[in-house]
């Protein structure tokens, strides 16, 4: 957008050199870490309904708020129900749900948002516009407003994450991809007469890809925000299984007394989304270095 | 370099109004796709349908919807926001009851996260990798993966409850003095900044990376540059543009997504006002919310951009 | 009369000449009361039913009243459709406002019978279709305006105006016309004969505004507090008005109303000393309250339920046999358990609730039987179907019934899968239109009002379609039958044609609790309608500092 009225030719002083990149650290702590953590949790996902010891509705003990036993690991939940098997069973839409909007927000963001970069005024002005109008209807409105008139279901709510969370994608990959084709070897490739798709696929992408990539894990964490949200306002995901974020939301109440029911679902979401973040990172890092 | 600007915020003013529009037709397209209207939720539960009628009649309601729209769109064009169908009051007065506070709760958090986040993005970017890096990696990380309501609540818990030092609501009525205004905007705003600051100091320290990378800088570095004066003199220029972008992104949260927030301190912001117009089915004031989200979202890209063009000399010409 | 003390607080020292005076209205008023219900065992069997049960009713407050002070009340909900305007409230928050501000011609105590309020008397000439009432002198409004007929008639005939919006416009309807007698006498005449016109007159919606009045922001009325500030969905400021025409009332100088739409925030502002007085404290919550040494929870049970509604129109809730074994599915006792914290009452599938003076105790109660619902839906032929039950947090406790009934009915080889919806647009787009859902119903002043609104055949929020003319002529009689005896067969018969036939499960009836700072004082009494006693706490408590 910016760009739409600033000449994208500029002459840069600096010499034409593919980026080098200083040797840094290695990330190979961080990377075991967030890929362990992430891993448990897909693993978590694909496995964990199987692994419950008991029915994910079923009222297993007597105390709600139950601490730690042998018989329950994580306690019980407000009506009495094993939360560990709550957790099993619940892991797998967070991580489902959020892992598919996160990726398609960032990949339909990402790429319109460089096309619009490199796209003829008109069609990045178009294109800018409609994303302005998206992106300033708050995500909980929009959610609301989707459900209430088309009602709860998975790919919905997987639809409203993606139109709430692509705007904000887009936008920043725009940015990027603005700055990126004002410098030189992007003014080369265009004077070479590439095509958009190339210079898009071989010269942005590549030099943009860190902070999209840092973007995505933000998402990530964003989306499985908004469906706790969104099952607070008795729209997601429908019980008796309930995501991460519901499972805090619907035992907040135990807050007080320090009840493991409200504890353990956010420490998953922690270890959750710190895991795919600390990946993201690290992979970024080392995307980088193979970009070169 | 004065003409550029100038073109550009023209520019930026027509292509407003446009997305102006676009934002109220979308907003007129997915209410109406709604269940239900005004009529039926005044009347609640136990309305008959005699009763539904007649008041669709008054409210006008039973004018095809495309005709209400425009006439609002008149009514906007004219300066009348129009009427609340729920309580049957301006819409303008209704927002100007709300309005400042949002706007204070906004230029607050605005004011105490904005500054933390560049700095966290900034020292995290110069120490890349380092020990000091990772620690506020997972810090960040870990502030915004806790939900809002729990931040809130915890912070209720320990601040209002136990302690007894802050009021577990935010009551903009008693504030009579400088210590009674911190006191009740502590907790949102601790809140809120959990949420920001983490999203602001990743975008930061990410652009700023990509900068570091860039071989100018590399030159500097040859050249003897000092890393402070790397970063802040060379880097963080030319990456203003993403990070103006963000901020500008996250802070556009702050009017019409701090509804929880506004819940839980029972703080009459404008974002409880627009939920409330949804569930009422207050056409002209969900619009109106609209609208004012929209305009100052793009109030703020536009000094997003104007800080990336004035920042990149490239951009400017 | 011996409920008579309970009615008023033990008032001394300068406000006893109050406390005559308004003993002798009461004492002249009951009588009429009483001539005119033609029931003359009424008032002992109701105090009675209310001390059997024993909700929350304390005998008499504690203390004398003392005059000062403010608090600041939390409701659960408020937003922007919040109103100063009788005829359309429709929340707590709105009740109590409109009870701070507004007086009726008549009010309800704690059995639910009318006394006097503005009208000073009131009697029916011809058994019920002729009612002839006496307004108080010396009644002024907030602006210094005389209480006249004409304010009356202005009131009452707006609800009938579908231009209002009126929420009590079906009560209204019966009501022929209103005219005044004199300069304090107004005539009601009814178009066919109800005994309980008393009763509809003490509904908050019936409340006695200025005539001509179209703006209601400014809350003018002739009720124990003038309204300073009016703000929806943030707040209003009363201030007491000291032209009351209850001597001595109101006690506290100001009440500022707020609504926290979060309960747990609600609770912890309570907790925190930042309002003194909260409603709608779920049972989870009531022991902290409790426990915090400074604060108290009252809770009372006025009959609120959330049903289970089968409708007779669609598959294959139709079938008998699978409407009954649905009722077998309700653990009651699991539910009042884990759902309510034991804040709930068993029910037995008839809508009147224990304290109410015309439930009916003779039926037996219904048990949880999975394997009797197992035989019943084996001849429902619905054994192993696969059905989807629709639940909303609009509807109190419905989720949390709704997944305990799904596991229920697995033992009982039934298949239910929870449909959650929004609270948003619940009750114009879900309540009553699939087969298997959760409507929830909230106290009304009579028995009577609740069998006509949710019974009836013809009724609007019939809620299962539920159709028996048997019931419809029984409910008819029943609001022209003057002897009590006969009245309570007849409800008798009303409520086992239900508990046997609607398509209604009724699992519990839901306590309301209240939670409050021990230093508020005189909340011990409970009118049955609701939480805040009955939404007309503001002229009753007091503040002892």
């Amino acid at each position: 957008m910016s760009q739409a009225n600033s000449p994208r030719a500029a002459g840069s002083q600096l010499p034409v050199a593919s980026p080098s990149r200083r040797n840094r650290a290695p990330r190979h702590a961080m990377r075991w870490i967030g890929a362990s953590l992430f891993g448990f949790w897909i693993l978590v996902a694909i496995f964990g309904p199987m692994l419950a010891p008991h029915p994910v509705g079923a009222l297993v003990g007597d105390d709600m708020f139950a601490g730690a036993s042998a018989a329950f690991p994580l306690g019980t939940d407000y009506l009495g129900r094993d939360m560990l098997s709550r957790i099993l069973t619940g892991a797998r839409y967070t991580v489902g749900l959020a892992l598919i909007a996160a990726l398609l927000a960032s990949s339909i963001g990402a790429s319109l948002g460089i096309l619009a970069a490199l796209a003829p005024k008109w069609l990045d002005e178009t294109v800018s516009r409609l994303n302005d109008a998206l992106i300033s209807i708050p995500s909980k409105m929009l959610a609301l407003v989707m459900v209430s008139a088309f009602g709860a279901s998975i790919p919905l709510l997987i639809i409203t994450a993606v139109l709430s969370y692509a705007p904000g994608a887009f936008r920043i990959s725009r940015s990027l991809a603005a700055n990126l084709t004002t410098l030189e070897y992007v003014q080369v490739a265009r004077t070479r007469g590439e095509g958009r798709l190339y210079i898009a696929w071989a010269e942005l992408l590549p030099n943009m890809i860190h902070p999209v990539l840092a973007d995505m894990g933000m998402r990530f964490v964003f989306i499985v925000l908004l469906l706790s949200g969104m099952s607070f306002l008795g729209l997601g995901v429908q019980p008796p299984i309930a995501d991460l974020g519901s499972l805090v939301r619907e035992n907040i109440g135990g807050l007080s007394e320090g009840a493991l029911a409200v504890i353990a679902p956010a420490v998953a979401i922690g270890t959750l989304t710190i895991g795919a973040n600390l990946l993201i990172d690290s992979l970024s890092a080392s995307r980088g270095q193979q970009g070169d | 370099m004065r003409n550029p600007i100038l073109r550009l915020l023209l520019g930026r003013l027509a292509s407003g109004v446009l997305t102006l529009l676009i934002v109220s037709l979308v907003i007129f397209a997915i209410t109406s796709l709604l269940p239900g209207d005004a009529a039926q939720q005044i009347l609640g539960q136990f309305a008959t349908p005699e009763q539904v009628a007649a008041l669709r009649t008054q409210l006008g309601l039973d004018q095809p919807a495309l005709l209400r729209y425009f006439n609002w769109l008149i009514g906007l064009v004219s300066g009348d926001l129009g009427q609340s169908v729920s309580n049957a009051l301006p819409v303008s007065t209704l927002m100007a009851g709300r309005l400042p506070n949002s706007l204070i709760l906004a230029g607050v958090t605005t004011a105490v996260s904005v500054p933390i986040a560049l700095a966290l993005g900034i020292i995290s970017a110069m120490r890349r990798g380092g020990a000091i890096d990772r620690v506020l990696n997972v810090f960040t990380l870990s502030m915004v993966a806790v939900p809002e309501f729990l931040v809130a609540t915890i912070a209720v818990l320990i601040f209002a409850v136990h302690l007894g030092w802050l009021p577990a609501l935010s009551y903009v009525s008693s504030v009579e003095n400088i210590g009674d205004f911190m006191r009740i905007y502590a907790m949102p705003v601790l809140t809120l900044c959990c949420v920001l600051i983490a999203q602001m100091a990743r975008m930061t320290r990410a652009a700023l990376i990509d900068q570091l990378d860039s071989p100018y800088i590399e030159m500097a570095q040859l050249k003897g540059v000092g890393p402070l004066r790397r970063v802040l003199r060379h880097a963080l220029p030319n990456s203003l543009g993403p990070i103006a972008n963000a901020v500008a992104l996250s802070l556009s949260y702050l009017l019409g997504g701090v509804i929880i927030v506004e819940t839980i301190f029972n703080y009459p912001g404008i974002a409880s006002l627009m939920v409330d117009a949804v569930a009422n089915r207050d056409l002209a004031l969900v619009q109106a919310c609209a609208m004012l989200f929209c305009s100052a979202y793009l109030v703020l890209v536009i000094a997003a951009d104007l800080c990336a063009i004035l920042s990149n000399p490239r951009l400017r010409t | 009369m011996t409920d008579h003390k309970n009615s008023i607080p033990g008032l001394i020292g300068p406000e006893q000449s109050t406390r005559l005076f308004e003993a002798m209205h009461r004492g002249l008023s009951r009588r009429d009361a009483l001539k005119a219900l033609g029931a003359a065992g009424l008032f002992a069997a109701s105090a009675g039913s209310m001390f059997g049960s024993g909700l929350g009713y304390a005998a008499e407050p504690a203390g004398t009243p003392t005059r000062g002070g403010r608090i600041r009340v939390a409701a659960h909900s408020a937003s922007t459709s919040d109103t100063l305007d009788p005829a359309l409230g429709a929340t707590a928050i709105d009740y109590v406002r409109h009870a701070t501000f507004y007086n009726g011609l008549t009010v309800f105590d704690e059995t639910l019978t009318p006394q006097p309020a503005l009208a000073e008397h009131f009697e029916t000439t011809d058994g019920g279709t002729t009612w002839l009432f006496t307004l108080r002198s010396g009644v002024t409004f907030h602006d210094g305006k005389s209480l006249e007929p004409a304010d009356v008639i202005f009131s009452l005939g707006r609800h009938k105006d579908p231009n209002t919006g009126s929420k009590v416009m079906s009560l209204a309807e019966q009501i022929s016309t209103v005219e005044a007698v004199g300069d304090r006498q107004v005539r009601i005449v009814l178009s066919s004969p109800n005994v309980e016109l008393p009763s509809i007159l003490a509904v908050s919606h019936m409340m006695i505004v200025q005539a001509g009045t179209t703006d209601f922001t400014k809350g003018i009325g002739t009720g124990p507090f003038r309204c300073q500030e009016f703000n929806p969905g943030v707040r209003s400021v009363a201030v007491r008005n000291e032209n009351y025409w209850k001597e001595g009332r109101p006690y506290l100088d100001e009440i500022e109303m707020v609504g926290i739409g979060d309960e747990s925030s609600r609770v912890n502002a309570l907790l925190s000393g930042d309002v003194q007085l909260v409603n709608n404290v779920s049972g989870r919550s009531a022991s902290r309250v409790e426990n915090s040494g400074a604060h108290a929870i009252k809770a009372s049970n006025s009959g609120n339920y959330s049903d289970l509604v089968m409708r007779v129109d669609q598959e294959p809730t139709s079938r008998p046999e699978f409407v009954e074994a649905m009722k077998y599915l309700f653990d009651r006792e699991q539910i009042k358990r884990a759902v309510f914290r034991n804040y709930a009452e068993i029910a037995n599938d008839q809508p009147i609730a224990q304290s109410n003076r015309y439930y009916f105790d003779g039926l037996p109660q219904r048990e949880y039987d999975p394997e009797r619902a197992r035989a019943l839906l084996a001849k429902a032929g619905v054994q192993g179907a696969r059905l989807p039950i629709v639940a909303s947090p609009a509807a109190n406790g419905s989720e949390d019934m709704a997944v305990l009934l799904q596991q229920s009915a697995q033992q009982a080889g039934l298949n239910l899968t929870v449909n959650r919806v929004p609270s948003d647009g619940y009750w114009s787009n879900h309540w009553m239109k699939h087969p298997l859902g959760f409507g929830n119903i909230n106290p009304r002043p009579t028995a009577n009002i609740l069998l006509s609104q949710f019974f009836q055949s013809s009724a609007p929020w019939n809620e299962s379609g539920w159709q028996n003319e048997q019931f419809d002529q029984l409910l008819v009689l029943s609001r022209q039958e003057p002897d009590e005896a006969k009245r309570m067969q007849m409800y008798a018969d009303m409520q086992t044609l239900i508990h046997d036939h609607a398509g209604i499960g009724i699992p519990v009836f839901i306590s309301d609790i209240d939670g409050y700072d021990t230093r508020l004082k005189g909340y011990e009494r409970s009118i049955p309608l609701g939480g805040f006693m009955g939404y007309s706490f503001p002229e009753h408590v007091w503040w002892e500092a």
